[in-house]
């Protein structure tokens, strides 16, 4: 048996990709989350923060830990894996002493001392239970080797490395420090104040202050990113960039949220493209406005309005019965009671308590309302997921239409 | 049309004619359920939720249609299956037709740890017994049981069928109705069938069919009338009156044995047998009174002539032989519980204020006598103060008496309320009832009512 057909591997598709088409197929190529550009756009002096950071540690042949936070879609993954490339393209040129990079994601380990073994595998590739794979790394480390070349660790999902006694943190953090072990640790985590709040005290001191936090992006970055994927390709009008840049900027200020976005109003715009016409009209505002409500807007509301007759009825009683108790919880005997009340007011029949409580559990199914088991049934408690005024909103359009 | 003997449903008619007599008085739900599971190659309904009260036929009639149109079924009893293992094995094993036996070391058609294997290893059960074209229905009994389950296994069953991809009906009895099944997160509505209780009408032909050889028909039916006319109001159970009315068959023949009257004598065996049916409600029916002795006492009154009056019933045994301290204890506990504290220096001590109530506090006593309401925690100083007040001579408080009060917290004459601490502050409620404080307070002669603010 030969050594690379017992590698895993995923059975090849018979047919070949087909290369994008049209002005849009393309588009949509280009503002996958999966394509990422050469070089990061507005990323620039994270970049060099970094790349000065793991270059001086690779040229003194020492180590280092640095910390990375910003919230999801800030590019943080991206910069550094960009950094570690140009990195590499130095060491080909000659121009840095060699270095090895191992690189682990605490959401890919199911328990957090498997990351030892990940990382003893990606070094030596021997296999090891988690214990004994920190003996080995521990021995590693400590052993003075001259012609030892650096070991660069990418840490993703930091938090999730957090155990009881934190001794995964603490390995990652404290190899680093040994004279010998010429480790450099890039940790990266969404919160910035991960090490003060989650961390021992003697933990947080050897992971040290060398910090980097990646802010959210701006409207005009975000604009910046869109533009420059889709540099040399007229596929969008310049406002509607602006718009969704403008949009995802007040919200999060996501990146990935912003190509979305984009791609959903690419295909929009080829929905709605006349069929006489051989290319597609350009993107523009109304095309990224609904794909912006698609995406943004609150699914709870659209429930209501599409709930049955006695389900719309029922969070009215709801409401009701909050309005008359002043208090955000009720029995369901106190609502049936309402219920009963908005029936005959509006000459609709009214259900048996059998039937209603098969309205209350569907409305909790759906979870517009929080309701306990049926076991306890007059008495169980009520309580609607949505504010009061949603409910108000949602069903005063449906009664004057 | 096909020549052959007539069906309905694909079941012969024969057996359909078993099937209905064998249900009495449940004819129409056996048709609403024949008609439900339909043809046995028909994809039948997947879940259907069947409730009554208890003794109204449902396990019956469900297996009896089972077991008559030689349906593939497997029947469990959820109350025997306390783990969900136990449920996934026995509903595999009938299934697949395996009984744990010595003969294959009693062990199970395949082991099923969750329900994702009990899902898998049916669906290959059904396939290896070439049943892909036939409804297999699987019934729990006693279904409330599945709800105190794993959080899964009940909405898992009800879409059993959508899971195998065979077709699987999965029938749920019970007791309750469905809305106490309904869990927060929703789940597959099953189709709701309600056996109604029987009437007095069918109660009559039920019990009519097992008449005793030797009497006719129409003398049992008049016997079933009288025994249903006392007892009909407080039960509709048929397994127990049924087994009330072969109890007391023996007492209303016994006349026509001895030659005082004859079959026709209605009016005559009706005076016989009425108040003895009326103890029997109070006896044997509140089982005070077993069976057994019951016969017991019927055969000796036969013979012997005796009165049946003197029956020595469970509730009746009330005096427990105690220590004298631990009954006087036991005294001092149930005053401390059932009497406010304020009014302990009116009633145990000797110089006190006049025992008068004020119009008030009589108005506030209405509404909350601590009768009705239950016993109330107390020290154990305080529960010591009346000990002395109440006790004569002088009793030293000895490791002896302290020991009593335990062995009555275990006897559970008492108990110890909020286990907090032992030692210091221990809080103590009495749990008797007044008329066992009575009789303990009656051999020591002490006259418990006039100490209980309640009966001032």
């Amino acid at each position: 048996v030969r050594v690379d057909e017992m590698m895993p591997n995923i059975p090849k598709t018979p047919r070949q990709r087909k290369e994008p088409m049209g002005v849009l197929e393309q588009a949509r190529a280009r503002l996958h989350v999966s394509a990422v550009p050469e070089s990061l756009p507005c990323r620039e002096l994270e970049f060099g923060n970094i790349y000065s950071f793991v270059e001086g540690r690779l040229l003194d042949g020492t180590g280092g830990c640095m910390y990375i936070s910003g919230v999801p879609g800030t590019g943080k993954t991206a910069t550094v894996h960009e950094v570690l490339r140009c990195l590499q393209e130095e060491v080909d040129d000659s121009n840095l002493p060699e270095f090895q990079f191992v690189e682990i994601n605490g959401m890919k380990l199911t328990d957090p001392h498997q990351a030892h073994s990940q990382i003893l595998k990606a070094l030596t590739g021997q296999k090891a239970t988690p214990e004994h794979a920190a003996e080995i790394l521990d021995k590693r480390f400590n052993t003075p080797a001259p012609r030892r070349e650096s070991t660069v660790l990418l840490v993703d999902e930091l938090d999730l490395l957090w155990t009881r006694k934190q001794s995964v943190m603490y390995n990652l953090f404290d190899w680093p420090t040994r004279p010998q072990a010429k480790l450099i640790v890039l940790a990266i985590a969404n919160t910035m104040d991960l090490p003060e709040r989650m961390m021992m005290n003697r933990v947080s001191s050897r992971l040290g202050l060398t910090r980097m936090t990646f802010q959210p992006y701006t409207f005009r970055q975000l604009q910046e990113i869109v533009m420059s994927r889709m540099k040399g390709l007229q596929a969008f009008e310049d406002d509607a960039i602006q718009l969704a840049a403008r949009k995802v900027a007040a919200v999060s200020g996501d990146a990935r949220r912003a190509l979305d976005i984009c791609r959903r109003a690419t295909e929009l715009a080829e929905l709605a493209k006349t069929p006489g016409r051989k290319s597609a009209a350009l993107v523009n505002m109304t095309h990224v406005d609904t794909a912006v409500q698609e995406m943004f807007s609150s699914p709870k509301i659209m429930a209501i309005r599409h709930a049955s007759l006695q389900e719309q009825l029922f969070l009215k009683a709801v409401v009701a019965e909050f309005r008359r108790s002043g208090l955000e919880e009720a029995t369901f005997l106190q609502v049936s009671q309402q219920h009963e009340c908005l029936c005959r007011l509006d000459g609709v029949s009214v259900p048996t308590m059998s039937q209603l409580s098969g309205v209350c559990s569907t409305l909790g199914a759906s979870r517009l309302l929080l309701v306990e088991a049926g076991k306890s049934d007059l008495s169980q408690r009520v309580r609607l997921n949505v504010s009061q005024d949603d409910v108000m909103y949602a069903l005063r359009d449906t009664s004057q239409s | 049309m096909a020549a052959g003997p007539p069906t309905v449903f694909g079941h012969p008619t024969e057996q359909l004619a078993d099937l209905y007599s064998s249900c009495p008085s449940r004819h129409y739900q056996v048709t609403q359920l024949l008609a439900l599971f339909g043809q046995n190659n028909h994809l039948s309904c997947p879940r259907v939720f069947l409730y009554g009260p208890t003794g109204s036929g449902k396990s019956h009639v469900i297996s009896s249609i089972l077991n008559t149109l030689k349906l593939p079924h497997a029947l469990v009893n959820c109350v025997e299956c306390y783990t969900s293992r136990l449920l996934y094995d026995h509903i595999l094993n009938q299934v697949a037709l395996v009984t744990p036996a010595p003969d294959n070391d009693y062990t199970n058609y395949s082991r099923c740890d969750n329900m994702n294997d009990f899902v898998k290893t049916l669906r290959t059960v059904i396939e290896d017994r070439e049943l892909q074209e036939e409804t297999m229905y699987i019934v729990l009994d006693k279904a409330e049981r599945l709800r105190e389950m794993d959080m899964n296994i009940l909405p898992a069953f009800l879409r059993l069928g959508e899971l195998t991809g065979c077709n699987v009906c999965v029938v749920l009895l019970t007791e309750i109705v469905w809305e106490k099944f309904r869990a927060g997160t929703g789940m597959c509505e099953p189709l709701v069938l309600h056996f109604p209780d029987y009437t007095k009408d069918e109660l009559l032909e039920i019990l009519s069919s097992d008449c005793p050889t030797g009497y006719t028909k129409d003398f049992y039916m008049s016997y079933i009338n009288i025994v249903l006319s006392v007892f009909y109001m407080a039960c509709r159970n048929l397994n127990e009156i049924r087994h009330l009315a072969l109890l007391n068959f023996p007492k209303f023949c016994e006349p026509i044995k001895k030659g005082e009257a004859t079959e026709e004598d209605v009016h005559k065996l009706w005076r016989n047998i009425e108040p003895h049916l009326r103890k029997a409600l109070q006896t044997v029916y509140l089982r005070e009174v077993s069976s057994a002795q019951w016969e017991r006492m019927q055969e000796e009154a036969a013979t012997q002539e005796s009165s049946s009056a003197n029956i020595k019933t469970l509730t009746g045994k009330v005096n427990m032989e105690l220590p004298f301290y631990s009954k006087f204890l036991l005294i001092a506990a149930y005053l401390a519980s059932y009497n406010p504290a304020r009014t302990d220096r009116r009633f145990f001590l000797k110089h006190a204020g006049k025992m008068k109530k004020t119009v008030q506090q009589m108005k506030r006593d209405e509404r909350a006598s601590s009768q009705l309401l239950g016993p109330k925690p107390f020290p154990l100083d305080r529960l010591m103060a009346i000990f002395y007040s109440i006790v004569e001579g002088k009793v030293a408080p000895t490791a002896n008496i302290y020991s009593q009060i335990s062995s009555l917290v275990t006897l559970r004459l008492m108990t110890q309320v909020g286990s907090d601490d032992q030692l210091d502050g221990a809080k103590f409620k009495c749990t008797v009832g007044l008329d066992f404080m009575r009789s303990i307070a009656r051999t020591v002669n002490f006259d418990i009512i006039r100490y209980l603010y309640d009966f001032v």
